[in-house]
């Protein structure tokens, strides 16, 4: 479609400015904290081993996230796209739940429901698998708050693949699961990485569950958190400027595997 | 061989129900419905896609029934192709050899066979998405025939594509069926693809079939009112049958149909309420009255005039409105116009009753 022209030049200008306001409120901080990132600094914050730690522990939780939803997340993804099932409505407005649940909230769910005291966290830690104050805790709030979006994006990219295109590959003699490797997921990849993607962002961001079930070690918005509330705002920044260069480099990437509207 | 017996199946809003269908080796059957009939349903229920309520399914003498669709060896292709969009022409008309244990030479060289025999050798380095409707058909019928199934199921293959493809499309199926002589089954809702394609037709209404037989005896002799519209036998009167003669030994007599305000002649079985199919071309229309030796002499009125190539169709008001095909030539020199008047012959053994 042509882009349309707006009747008015009054009713352009107006829009223009409430857009301009908008752009700038999302750029302009983001803006001033890069520019603290003076070579000095950033290798000060390099240098600084608890950060450098932070941010590995960070990244390799948020991995570790990302991958426990991809495993449980595509199946599910699979059969709310492919199945009609009884509660199918109800599991997938679950999946829109942890959206709403404010995440010190489901901080607080989650050090309920696996604490020592509690039969599922006790029963886990007899197996030696220990969640409050352990690392294993802040994989399980990441993945709390990512999972829903990554086990959504894998339904609609599913639900994008055209059941017939299956059946073919059946009749041509391939397995369920020949079908599904040689045309499903091939033709859902592109959405469910970007999915994967939103999910590992989603993790490295997450804090409110995180500060409430893990403590300590701190992942890098704890670590933040941490040097604001003992040392101040020039403490927080070097550690603030490598987290957000972090998620800039993921965000690049996201928009480079996101199928494209056009073409 | 297709072999189905009292095949019954559910799948959403379309059921289709005992289901049985005979087509010999080396056969082209069409099932032929209006749209939401169940066909697409019937077809998937052959190649295994869909559980059956009852009923089993032979190929080639063996019972399919309990084999999931890759054991079944049979090649569908579907009304809107459903071609791989990741793959090129060349994957997609290969898939179904990948798994064999052919080696690599032999592969490419059925892919080039089955390629040069749908005369789409130039495309196969293309993507999916450059290709044009017909096409993309002739791609999807090369990748079912690749793996050399025991039959093919064709879901509307002419039904998406325009009409000059179509009648192309259409001989060229009918070519590569001779030369392959693979059993066929297709659905379609255009009856000129029976006439044109199979050698054998069964009418689906309602998930029943309802009449099978040869396609041109199914349009001969329709055995119902459904069916006579459907295969567009011509005109389709209801109304009643009396008595108006002695019963003959053979249970046949003499009798008068009568539909609004026109009454015509004939031989029939049975009195009571009941369809008559008068075919167009035994319409015959003349400026004197016709003579005695035909039983119907009817006076009517043209209504309009429809060339059809070299036919013209005559839409008459004889008292309930009736469609008479002639010859352009013949229309001429009667010198018909709308609001003529004119007589209309017709044999009594003409009219068939159903």
């Amino acid at each position: 479609m042509p882009p349309q022209r707006l009747p008015h030049p009054a009713s352009r200008v107006a829009l223009a400015l409430l857009g301009a306001v908008l752009v700038l409120f999302i750029v302009g901080p983001l803006l001033r904290l890069l520019l603290q990132a003076t070579p000095a600094s950033l290798a000060a914050a390099l240098a600084d081993g608890e950060l450098r730690g932070s941010i590995v522990l960070t990244v390799l939780c948020a991995t570790a996230a990302t991958l426990l939803a991809l495993a449980l997340g595509m199946p599910l993804g699979y059969l709310l796209a492919r199945s009609r099932f009884p509660g199918r409505r109800l599991v997938q407005g679950l999946l829109d739940l942890p959206v709403v649940v404010p995440h010190p909230v489901a901080g607080i769910a989650l050090l309920l429901f696996l604490g020592r005291n509690s039969p599922v966290g006790g029963a886990l830690g007899r197996l030696g698998l220990e969640f409050v104050s352990h690392v294993p805790g802040i994989v399980v709030a990441m993945l709390f708050v990512s999972a829903p979006l990554l086990a959504s994006a894998a339904r609609e990219a599913f639900g994008a693949v055209d059941p017939r295109l299956e059946r073919v590959a059946r009749t041509l003699g391939d397995s369920p699961w020949g079908a599904f490797r040689r045309v499903t997921l091939p033709l859902a990849g592109r959405g469910i990485l970007a999915g994967a993607i939103l999910a590992w962002a989603r993790s490295v961001s997450e804090f409110g569950s995180i500060v409430i079930l893990t403590y300590n070690p701190k992942v890098a918005s704890v670590l933040i958190f941490d040097r604001f509330t003992a040392y101040g705002l020039p403490a927080a920044v070097p550690a603030a400027v490598l987290l957000l260069l972090v998620a800039l480099v993921v965000f690049a990437l996201v928009r480079l595997i996101e199928p494209r509207e056009r073409t | 061989m297709i072999r189905l017996e009292g095949l019954s199946v559910r799948a959403g809003e379309f059921a289709v129900r005992d289901i049985s269908l005979d087509v010999p080796e080396g056969g082209y059957a069409l099932v032929i419905g209006p749209t939401g009939s169940g066909k697409t349903t019937l077809l998937e229920a052959v190649a295994g896609h869909v559980p059956l309520l009852a009923g089993r399914v032979h190929l080639q003498g063996a019972d399919v029934t309990d084999l999931p669709p890759e054991a079944r060896g049979v090649g569908f292709v579907y009304q809107h192709y459903h071609l791989f969009p990741h793959l090129t022409v060349r994957d997609n008309i290969g898939y179904g050899l990948a798994r064999s244990r052919d080696a690599a030479p032999e592969r490419a060289r059925r892919i080039a066979e089955v390629a040069g025999l749908l005369a789409i050798e130039h495309l196969l380095d293309r993507s999916i998405r450059r290709l044009s409707g017909g096409e993309q058909q002739r791609v999807a019928i090369a990748r079912a025939l690749a793996p050399r199934p025991r039959v093919l199921l064709l879901d509307e293959p002419l039904a998406a594509v325009d009409p000059a493809t179509r009648t192309m499309l259409r001989r060229e199926l009918r070519a590569l069926h001779e030369r392959e002589g693979i059993t066929t089954l297709q659905v379609t809702h255009d009856f000129d693809d029976a006439l044109r394609l199979g050698d054998l037709v069964a009418v689906l209404a309602e998930g029943r079939i309802v009449q099978a037989g040869r396609p041109e005896e199914v349009f001969r002799y329709p055995n119902s009112a459904f069916v006579a519209r459907f295969v567009g036998a011509g005109n389709v009167l209801a109304g009643e049958v009396r008595h108006a003669g002695e019963t003959t030994e053979d249970g046949r007599f003499k009798a008068r149909f009568t539909s609004g305000a026109l009454t015509v002649e004939l031989v029939a079985e049975r009195d009571g309420p009941a369809h008559v199919v008068i075919r167009p071309e035994d319409l015959l229309l003349s400026a004197d009255p016709p003579p005695t030796s035909l039983r119907n002499r009817l006076q009517a009125t043209v209504e309009r005039l429809e060339r059809l190539g070299p036919v013209t169709q005559v839409h008459l008001d004889a008292g309930r409105p009736l469609v008479a095909a002639i010859t352009n030539q013949t229309a001429e020199e009667l010198g018909l116009r709308p609001g003529s008047p004119v007589w209309i012959g017709l044999k009594a053994t003409a009219i068939l009753l159903v």
